[in-house]
């Protein structure tokens, strides 16, 4: 469903991706693992086309959603209208109340309907993020570090929350730089560094992939 | 004392034209400012936000009475229409309004994420509606204060009406004061009524302010 050939992307005269290849099949979660500067957020934002590559193509057959690194919640809007606002644009409000009730029951978020996301702890933003993004059905979503700044017991709820969201048939490359948590989240991690492919894992194949992950950063 | 209440009356008459000035060239203000602003952050034409730039950099650096005596006097001689005092005020407060209201909105939407607008895009949200419902509301709550002070400037450059012959306020306090070799007490009641209505714009100011502003 998505084909990466060859990108290359810098930025002011630095080169962040050196000549990226990569393929992910439907329904697949990817982790995309690295140090700071490795260029995992750039193959991200380049994916869902708020970068373009100077150099490589991406092909891309689905529909995409991009959770962003701090939220980007639209902090005057409440959390019912942060989920409802881009659907309701030309969908069908009814479905979409019930779709968006679904989410917010299935997050733990039904009493925080009608807060504002500034009244919000860091783990309830992210399943705001999470739902909204939900609610355009994507077929493939990009998460950039979703658990930046969440503690130990918020990690284990993301990673229970985006294993529901990937069998409901949803592909995701996820980008983090916390290998312990990749490995629980993906069937395979491509590790970046320096703008290019380190190493391909297949974490099933692997007894101890985070010791061996670890020998490449 | 009847005296007194007779200048009271006589310069009040004068708060039509203030107000409509006031209120006149604000919107045309706004709605020019908007645009210029909106064009500049876009970038849709390189060309365009140069002579913008420039534009700007031009109203921002002449007098305000400069720009009111070349609207009054030079315009309809060369584009041969009639103006009145009240239209070339209008039109000359709005003009250079709308450079500073540009200057303002160009500041609160720069102000704003990055990633408000990335978020909107990557949700398909149309880029008239993310204008409309995500990024002006958040701009408008960040230069809320900005606005009231250059409401409140607008309303204090309207009294340069008076070098054009609009009978405002001022120009009313100026007539008594000619007519009695008095200034004191006409320019006095000419400031109080300034004075109230700065004192009622900060008033609503803060109450929309308090009422509608969530961010």
């Amino acid at each position: 469903m998505l084909k990466i050939n060859n990108i290359h992307k810098s930025y002011n005269g630095t080169k962040i991706l050196k000549g990226v290849t990569l393929e992910i099949s439907r329904g697949k979660r990817l982790g995309l693992a690295g140090p700071s500067g490795s260029g995992k957020t750039t193959l991200l934002r380049c994916i869902q086309d708020l970068e373009t590559q100077d150099i490589g193509t991406i092909k891309c057959s689905e529909k995409t959603c991009f959770m962003f690194q701090d939220f980007q919640l639209f902090p005057h809007m409440t959390v019912w209208q942060n989920l409802l606002y881009a659907p309701n644009l030309n969908g069908d409000r009814g479905q979409n109340e019930q779709r968006a009730n679904k989410f917010l029951r299935d997050l733990g978020l039904e009493d925080k309907k009608q807060s504002y996301p500034k009244s919000l702890s860091g783990g309830q933003k992210q399943r705001v993020a999470l739902a909204r993004s939900l609610m355009i059905n994507p077929s493939l979503l990009l998460c950039d570090e979703p658990t930046s700044g969440l503690d130990v017991a918020t990690v284990m709820d993301v990673v229970i929350l985006l294993k529901s969201v990937s069998a409901s048939g949803v592909t995701m490359i996820i980008a983090s730089h916390d290998l312990d948590f990749l490995v629980k989240m993906s069937d395979r991690i491509v590790l970046l560094k320096e703008g290019e492919i380190a190493v391909d894992v297949d974490v099933q194949k692997h007894n101890d992939p985070v010791n061996y992950l670890k020998k490449y950063y | 004392m009847d005296k007194l209440i007779s200048d009271f009356v006589y310069i009040g008459a004068g708060l039509a034209i203030t107000l409509q000035l006031l209120v006149g060239s604000f919107l045309m203000g706004i709605v020019v400012g908007s645009l210029l602003s909106i064009i500049r952050v876009s970038d849709i034409s390189k060309i365009c936000t140069f002579l913008i730039e420039r534009v700007i950099s031009v109203i921002r650096g002449t007098p305000l009475v400069l720009q009111l005596s070349l609207i009054y006097f030079s315009v309809p001689g060369i584009l041969d229409i009639k103006l009145s005092a009240l239209s070339a005020g209008i039109v000359a407060f709005g003009i250079n309004s709308s450079a500073y209201i540009s200057e303002i909105l160009r500041a609160g939407i720069e102000s704003l994420p990055q990633g408000q607008f990335e978020a909107a895009r990557t949700l398909g949200i149309p880029k008239y509606y993310m204008w409309k419902d995500i990024i002006m509301p958040q701009v408008i709550a960040n230069i809320y204060p900005a606005m009231i002070n250059e409401i409140i400037a607008l309303l204090k450059e309207t009294a340069l009406i008076v070098t054009i012959g609009g009978m405002d306020i001022m120009r009313r306090s100026q007539i008594i004061a000619a007519e009695r070799y008095e200034y004191f007490a006409p320019l006095c009641i000419a400031g109080a009524y300034y004075y109230l209505l700065v004192v009622l714009i900060e008033f609503i100011g803060k109450k929309i302010e308090n009422r509608k502003i969530k961010c």
